[in-house]
């Protein structure tokens, strides 16, 4: 304890923190400003594991990929994105919860072997979680953590408070826009009003669909780099010469799915961007296409489309007009953000207003900050002050829960926070709801 | 900057000494002292001389009287210490150890990084363990106490365990209010409850002999009716606020007008007090029908309040021996416009300008110029008056083609009759029986 670390209020004591999303999970050591480790909350599993090691041509055991019970499992982006046959692509996430556990425990194990290289014994553990998490699947994560990795100490806080740290907030409101929902949840003082929690099921894979539909219908192939054996150069709008590769696996379909996907989220990341006002045919067939390559060669600019997909995330009135998958009832952002503030008391509201934290991985979608600001301005009260609070770096908006995770573990007068083990073995899971409120 | 104003005006240095690094510091307490001991007389002896900038002299004649460094030093010895002492301490080590941190209660070991020194010494931050003091209460005070009709125990139980819990964070209690066993609250309920039950437990518990500790109050209608308006005003849809801004425009307008009409018939109530007042005392035997007159015509307002326009002769009644020709001099605040008119007239009316001042010829001449400046303010006024009249009229023409106004001649007799009381005076007289039409072409002023 120098007086440098007793003026900035810092107190590291190894903890590990993790961030779980419904896309990838974040694990890193508090303290750090990025997480050491990202993994696709997708996993592949193979139903036989004996037969695809016999097909497979290295034969030297693979630590990312776990066998138990005739099961394999490959986890991390580099195992993954390998061609196998007959294997499953699964998330255990689901609705932001952790939701098949048998799956989670081989991810923590691959995490704590290959990308944390030390004993769970050693650190205490900072985990989030989403605010409308469960009792029992919090008591059940507790329970995980002490029974099966020993550690010294955990806790849970709700991402949505992490975000809110990350910007330098206590109170926020928090838009987290990730992959399967945008969701507007105001935190007071460090603590998640859950009442007032509004979601909308509008997003990143979301815009992946529409992005699909949309290839789909103007005759647009989207073909994974792992069938592409070989390709040509050819002209714009052309038709895409190439040469299948040869002695490719039998893949699932799900595994093939989650390569398609692939492709088309980096094509949602280069081309797609929020306009500036709402939507309109003319205006965006004023501003300059993007112009984009598919895997297989085919290439071709991109003109008011890339403003009308990502356009559902504030109108979602346009949902209906293309696809006729999802209803009409869903909120655009602005209006989850004025419904769940109108619902907290109306003290804090000007202190919501005044900090609306933009955070999570589909909010990167060029322009989406900007528009959130004036469909706002629009909408709430003109005496009300409102700022916009983004973080400018792409890993800061991506990873903004880890961070506050990793700023939170690290303050010295957090230090007293934690369930230790002592603790946890005096009265049990029980007490995750009270001490992580 | 305070010893450079204090030279400037030549004052004495300031008994306070000038701040320097080590007097902040506080490290050399007592050679400050000998410094100072050494300085206090110093200014005494060496004086400026005169004639000698004193930007000159301080270069020359500084506390220490050395020769001025060339080059600015934050340190009064300068460059005496020949070596550097950087890194002269030992090196003192870090190491990874456990600690307890008193603000747990379980007594967990975690590790961290800490000097070695300070190994065995408490977890610093375990004193921002601050804790917000909520009383408790026992079965029997509850009874006595603290029962109430619309809340049951369990319920206070829950609403105190919430309150410890998050420390008194009512917004957050109200979130995680158990709404599956109790009844819905909202938060004036929550801050009712929790305030009066504090309330009655330190009355219950103060006794007589302990002193009599402060009772907090929560007013709780005052804050439903308090948020109540607050959400009225945050739901006001656009139209609303539209509609309120020009409303308010529109009040801000009128008032701004309003105070323009005030001020310029406060203006003229106040030539025509005046004009009254000073010719009130010389010609009263021709002051009766006019005045009568004037009554009838237009309003008074209390005269009292209004100064006379004319020119106020400074009193002169001051101690020791004046000359008497120093009451007939304008007062300067009179302006030179007026001056010059007072001039003019003297000249026409071919009185000297400066009279022999008998004490009779001051006190005329002193009113004569003042009735000289108001005749000329009333004028002015007049013609602002005529001209106002004549621009209505115009516009009522405007508006109305072909009606014509017909403006009571009484008005305008007055006008004529301003300068020349007496032949005013008749015409008014006219003016009150027949009404003139005073359309003329238009643009050019009326004379009938």
């Amino acid at each position: 304890m120098s007086g440098g670390s007793m003026l900035y209020g810092g107190d590291e004591i190894g903890a590990l923190v993790f961030d779980i999303g419904h896309h990838s999970m974040r694990v890193g050591y508090a303290q750090e400003d990025t997480p050491k480790a990202e993994i696709p909350s997708a996993v592949g599993v193979s139903e036989d594991g004996t037969m695809i090691d016999n097909l497979d041509p290295e034969k030297k055991p693979d630590p990312s990929s776990i066998t138990t019970s005739g099961r394999k499992y490959y986890i991390d982006t580099t195992t993954l994105n390998v061609a196998r046959k007959g294997t499953e692509v699964v998330n255990y996430m689901k609705d932001g919860m952790i939701d098949d556990w048998n799956l989670f425990e081989k991810v923590l194990d691959y995490t704590y072997s290959k990308c944390i290289q030390s004993e769970a014994v050693f650190h205490p553990v900072l985990m989030s979680e989403s605010p409308w998490n469960v009792r029992n699947k919090r008591e059940k994560l507790t329970e995980l953590m002490f029974e099966k990795y020993n550690v010294p100490a955990f806790f849970l806080v709700k991402n949505a408070v992490l975000a809110a740290f990350a910007n330098g907030r206590a109170t926020a409101l928090v838009v987290d826009s990730g992959a399967t929902h945008t969701s507007a949840i105001p935190v007071q003082e460090g603590f998640v009003l859950s009442q007032a929690i509004v979601k909308s099921p509008l997003g990143g894979d979301y815009i992946s669909m529409q992005c699909k539909q949309h290839l789909q219908d103007n005759d647009i192939e989207v073909i994974p780099p792992y069938m592409i054996g070989s390709k040509e150069a050819v002209k714009e709008r052309e038709k895409a010469r190439w040469v299948p590769k040869r002695n490719i696996p039998e893949v699932t379909n799900s595994w093939h799915n989650y390569m398609v996907k692939r492709v088309i989220q980096d094509f949602q990341n280069s081309v797609l961007q929020v306009s500036e006002s709402p939507y309109d045919d003319k205006v965006a067939s004023q501003t300059p296409s993007v112009h984009y390559e598919f895997p297989n060669g085919y290439h071709q600019d991109f003109g008011s489309e890339r403003f009308r997909i990502p356009e559902a995330l504030f109108d979602p009135s346009l949902v209906q007009m293309k696809g006729g998958v999802v209803g009409n009832t869903m909120l655009g952002a602005g209006h989850i953000v004025s419904t769940s503030v109108g619902m907290c008391d109306v003290d804090v509201r000007p202190a919501l207003y005044a900090s609306v934290v933009v955070t999570g991985g589909n909010s990167i979608i060029q322009g989406f900050p900007e528009r959130l600001s004036r469909d706002l301005s629009v909408r709430i009260p003109s005496s009300m002050r409102l700022k916009l609070i983004s973080a400018n770096g792409c890993s800061e908006r991506r990873f903004g829960s880890w961070i506050g995770g990793s700023i939170l573990a690290s303050i010295g007068t957090f230090q007293q926070m934690w369930i230790s083990s002592q603790e946890y073995e005096e009265s049990g899971k029980s007490q995750v709801d009270r001490k992580c409120p | 900057m305070t010893t450079d104003v204090r030279d400037i005006l030549d004052l004495e240095q300031a008994p306070t000494p000038e701040l320097t690094k080590e007097a902040i510091l506080g490290t050399t307490a007592d050679k400050q002292k000998k410094k100072l001991s050494l300085s206090q007389p110093a200014p005494k002896s060496s004086r400026r001389p005169e004639g000698m900038h004193r930007e000159v002299f301080a270069l020359l004649y500084t506390d220490s009287k050395d020769a001025p460094p060339l080059f600015q030093t934050d340190t009064g010895s300068g460059y005496k210490q020949m070596k550097a002492k950087l890194g002269m301490r030992k090196v003192r080590p870090w190491k990874w150890m456990p600690f307890t941190n008193p603000a747990r209660k379980d007594g967990a070991i975690f590790h961290h990084w800490r000097r070695l020194a300070d190994e065995g010494k408490e977890y610093p931050f375990a004193k921002f363990n601050k804790q917000v003091p909520i009383p408790n209460y026992t079965d029997s005070e509850y009874l006595q106490h603290l029962h109430s009709e619309f809340w049951t125990r369990s319920e206070t139980d829950h609403l105190f365990d919430l309150c410890r819990r998050f420390d008194l964070r009512f917004g957050v209690v109200k979130d995680r209010w158990d709404t599956a066993k109790f009844p819905e609250r909202t938060i004036e309920d929550l801050k009712e409850r929790y305030y009066s039950i504090c309330g009655s437990l330190t009355k219950a518990r103060a006794g007589s002999g302990t002193p009599e500790t402060k009772v907090f109050v929560f007013d709780a209608d005052h804050e439903r009716r308090r948020k109540e308006q607050l959400k009225r005003l945050y739901d006001r849809t656009p139209e609303q606020i539209e509609e309120e801004q020009s409303l308010l425009n529109e009040l801000r307008k009128i008032e701004a007008r309003k105070k323009e009409r005030d001020k310029k018939t406060q203006d003229l109530q106040k030539l025509i007090t005046a004009a009254d007042s000073q010719t009130d005392p010389r010609k009263q035997e021709k002051k009766f029908p006019k005045k009568k007159l004037q009554h009838q015509t237009r309003p008074r307002i209390d005269t009292n309040a209004l100064e006379l326009a004319g020119i106020k002769f400074p009193d002169t009644k001051t101690t020791g021996v004046t000359v008497r020709s120093q009451r007939m001099k304008l007062p300067s605040s009179l302006g030179n416009k007026k001056t010059k008119v007072i001039e003019q007239l003297s000249q026409e009316l071919g009185i000297e300008l400066n009279p022999i001042p008998t004490e009779q010829v001051c006190q005329h001449y002193n009113e004569l110029r003042s009735d000289m400046v108001l005749l000329h303010e009333l004028k002015i006024a007049l013609s602002t008056c005529e001209f106002e009249l004549q621009t209505l009229r115009h516009q009522f023409e405007a508006f109305a083609p072909g009606k014509t106004l017909t403006i009571p001649s009484t008005l305008f007799g007055e006008s004529q009759g301003g300068a020349d009381s007496t032949s005013g005076l008749s015409k008014q007289k006219a003016g009150s029986t027949e009404i003139i039409d005073v359309v003329g072409s238009p643009g050019a002023p009326s004379n009938n």
